[in-house]
């Protein structure tokens, strides 16, 4: 992989990154050249109304997509030109995802959920025990063994987060973290997350709720596939 | 993702529908059941013709009598196959030196107070002691592995010669429990005994015998005989002539198309059979050689094999269609686990291994389960049968190895679909 060096400081650099999804005869131009730059340690929130193109920008820059067009510079690396198995490796080794809808694995416990990303390195040894920890992190460390039915959404939104912890990523994505719990609840799911931020770690965030919104340092505003 | 946390995740796949996983596994139980049974009945209907022409060696020719069914029996077709056509024979016949000729017939065997119904031997005089050189009885106690000589064969007193045979002499030789039970245990050899009240001089008694094969022993009534001259025989028994059970045996093995030809055309000429209006020989006699006899089952085992190869296809198919079905399905429900676990850092090849080890697993299962229930059902399929299936031992491995490649190959492509969808789409689908 030939890797570009781009500023030392941003950890994410976008290039006129643009995403034109064909749906039949028509092209929907989801993203049309966005350029961002997110540095290490930055807590960002991306917001905009539905439509806007926030979602399809968490996509490339978790490398669960490819962008039609544009550069993707993620920790100095081009990845926009990844193959498969290349952003499949970005994810386990630099990525931590947060969903709305949590998307634990059903028939897995808690320990074993947020081991997940480890089985799929070469090296698993450990990985229960550094689940472990990663659910200490996050308060859970009397609920390893319960699996996701039995737990309620703030717990099963913080088995998320150490599942998005434990490979010790360079970034956090968060997509809606709140959007299915109750404002209490959200509340404290953003505070685990600024904390997180506060040890170093770069979260983006996308919302469209302000409040949660007024976690992060900045906030990047969306429509219509731009920023603005 | 290391070998073992795919296996335990594979595992768990499985286990989360049972009852899915139990109907998918039916399709290939079903198959290797059925080709293990198949394969059974074939071997052991192969067995059978072949302990059955074991005796006939590799320079004779079988000859019998063709028969046809009239007013619901069995009666001769044409001319029957005579004493004479036979006891001429090697005189007529260039290339065949010697023949073995027999009748079997009920009788009535009387001395003093004694008298038993059974079934009455004639033979010619080489037939006798080759009847035993057969190998399918010995004498009671004969050490195992030890060669057989035809003098063993006789307890006391002799076994009739040519000369009797051709004179029609009325002598006769007892099986071991025959003498026990005419005489009481006094000596028997020349004595007189009546056959269907004539005279009858016997002349010796053969050693206490048993069949080689010990399985056989109990049934067996071996030593309840009475062997004769086919001439004496055939005067004393029957009120016309019957057919005689014929063997003969060629000088040069090399040549035994040639000598069966001799021998067809000796006995067309004996029975005056000549060609049909479409230049064909209406023979009312039929020949055999060890080697017709295997080719032919040879012949019926291939097509046999080939039958069954289709029906394990079919079969098979079947299952592994089902395989497909339930896996395609399977893949559907799972497509946001496979969404996260994509991620998390999957790679496409993580998410084929572990669709691959599923149906793997499966299949290596049902393939066991289905050789189990193939062996149990054999002994089923015998009574069906009425034959002997006899499990073929190569039948195990075969049919594990296709019930594994079956769902290897019908797993394949749900597998590649799974590992094909794009992680985003995964990711949302409800």
């Amino acid at each position: 992989m030939k890797a570009k060096r781009s500023s030392k400081h941003n950890l994410i650099e976008t290039h006129d990154l643009t995403k034109v999804y064909s749906m039949g005869e028509t092209e929907v131009r989801a993203l049309q050249g966005v350029d961002i730059r997110v540095e290490k340690g930055e807590f960002i929130a991306l917001m905009g109304p539905s439509g806007s193109g926030k979602s399809t920008l968490m996509h490339l820059l978790g490398c669960l997509d490819t962008p039609t067009e544009g550069r993707y510079v993620l920790e100095g690396q081009d990845v926009s030109t990844l193959s498969n198995d290349e952003r499949a490796r970005v994810r386990n080794r630099h990525i931590g995802f947060v969903f709305q809808t949590f998307n634990l694995l059903s028939r897995l416990s808690a320990l074993e959920n947020v081991a997940l990303p480890l089985l799929y390195r070469r090296e698993a040894e450990g990985a229960l025990q550094r689940a472990s920890e990663a659910l200490s992190r996050v308060g859970l460390e009397e609920r390893t063994t319960h699996r996701p039915a039995e737990m309620s959404g703030g717990e099963r939104q913080r088995v998320a987060i150490a599942r998005a912890l434990v490979v010790d990523p360079a970034l956090i994505l968060a997509d809606e973290p709140t959007g299915n719990l109750d404002s209490t609840t959200g509340t404290t799911i953003m505070h685990l997350l600024r904390s997180l931020n506060e040890e170093g770690r770069t979260v983006v965030l996308v919302t469209h709720d302000a409040q949660v919104a007024d976690f992060a340092h900045r906030t990047l505003l969306m429509c219509d596939g731009r920023m603005v | 993702m290391s070998f073992l946390n795919t296996l335990r995740t594979a595992l768990r796949g499985i286990s989360m529908n049972k009852l899915r996983a139990a109907l998918t596994a039916l399709g290939i139980i079903i198959g290797v059941a059925s080709v293990i049974t198949t394969l059974a009945l074939g071997n052991g209907a192969r067995k059978a013709v072949e302990e059955k022409f074991r005796h006939l060696g590799s320079d004779e020719i079988q000859i019998s009598g063709k028969q046809t069914i009239e007013d619901g029996g069995l009666v001769p077709f044409g001319e029957i196959l005579s004493y004479e056509d036979g006891l001429l024979m090697p005189g007529e016949v260039e290339l065949i030196d010697r023949t073995e000729l027999s009748v079997q017939g009920e009788g009535k065997v009387r001395h003093g107070p004694h008298v038993l119904d059974m079934t009455i031997i004639g033979l010619t005089a080489d037939a006798l002691l080759g009847a035993a050189e057969q190998g399918q009885v010995q004498p009671v106690g004969w050490p195992e592995g030890e060669a057989l000589h035809v003098e063993a064969f006789i307890d006391h007193g002799r076994a009739f010669t040519t000369e009797e045979v051709l004179g029609q002499a009325d002598v006769c030789v007892l099986g071991y429990q025959t003498a026990e039970d005419l005489f009481e245990g006094d000596e028997s050899v020349g004595e007189v005994i009546r056959v269907n009240r004539e005279r009858c001089l016997v002349i010796g008694v053969i050693a206490e015998l048993e069949t080689v094969d010990p399985k056989q022993r109990s049934r067996s009534r071996v030593n309840e005989a009475l062997y004769m001259p086919i001439s004496t025989a055939i005067k004393n028994l029957y009120d016309e002539e019957p057919s005689v059970a014929l063997v003969a045996h060629v000088e040069d093995e090399s040549r035994m198309a040639e000598a069966k030809a001799q021998v067809a055309a000796y006995l067309r000429q004996r029975h005056n059979i000549e060609k049909d209006s479409e230049g064909e020989y209406e023979d009312d006699f039929s020949l055999s050689t060890k080697k017709d006899i295997l080719g032919a089952q040879q012949e019926a085992a291939q097509t046999f094999s080939f039958l069954l190869v289709a029906l394990a296809i079919v079969s098979l198919s079947v299952g592994g269609i089902g395989i497909m079905n339930v896996m395609l399905v399977s893949v559907t429900e799972r497509t946001r686990e496979i969404g996260v676990r994509m991620a998390v850092g999957a790679r496409q090849r993580d998410i084929v291994a572990q669709f691959m080890l599923e149906t793997t697993l499966l299949s290596a299962a049902s393939g066991l389960l289905g050789i189990a229930v193939g062996i149990l059902i054999i002994p089923l399929a015998a009574i069906l049968n009425q034959g002997t299936p006899v499990l073929d031992p190569f039948s195990i491995p075969i049919s594990f190895i296709v019930a594994l490649l079956t769902g290897t190959i019908f797993g394949l492509y749900p597998a590649i679909r799974a590992a094909g969808f794009n992680p985003v789409r995964a990711l949302r689908y409800e």
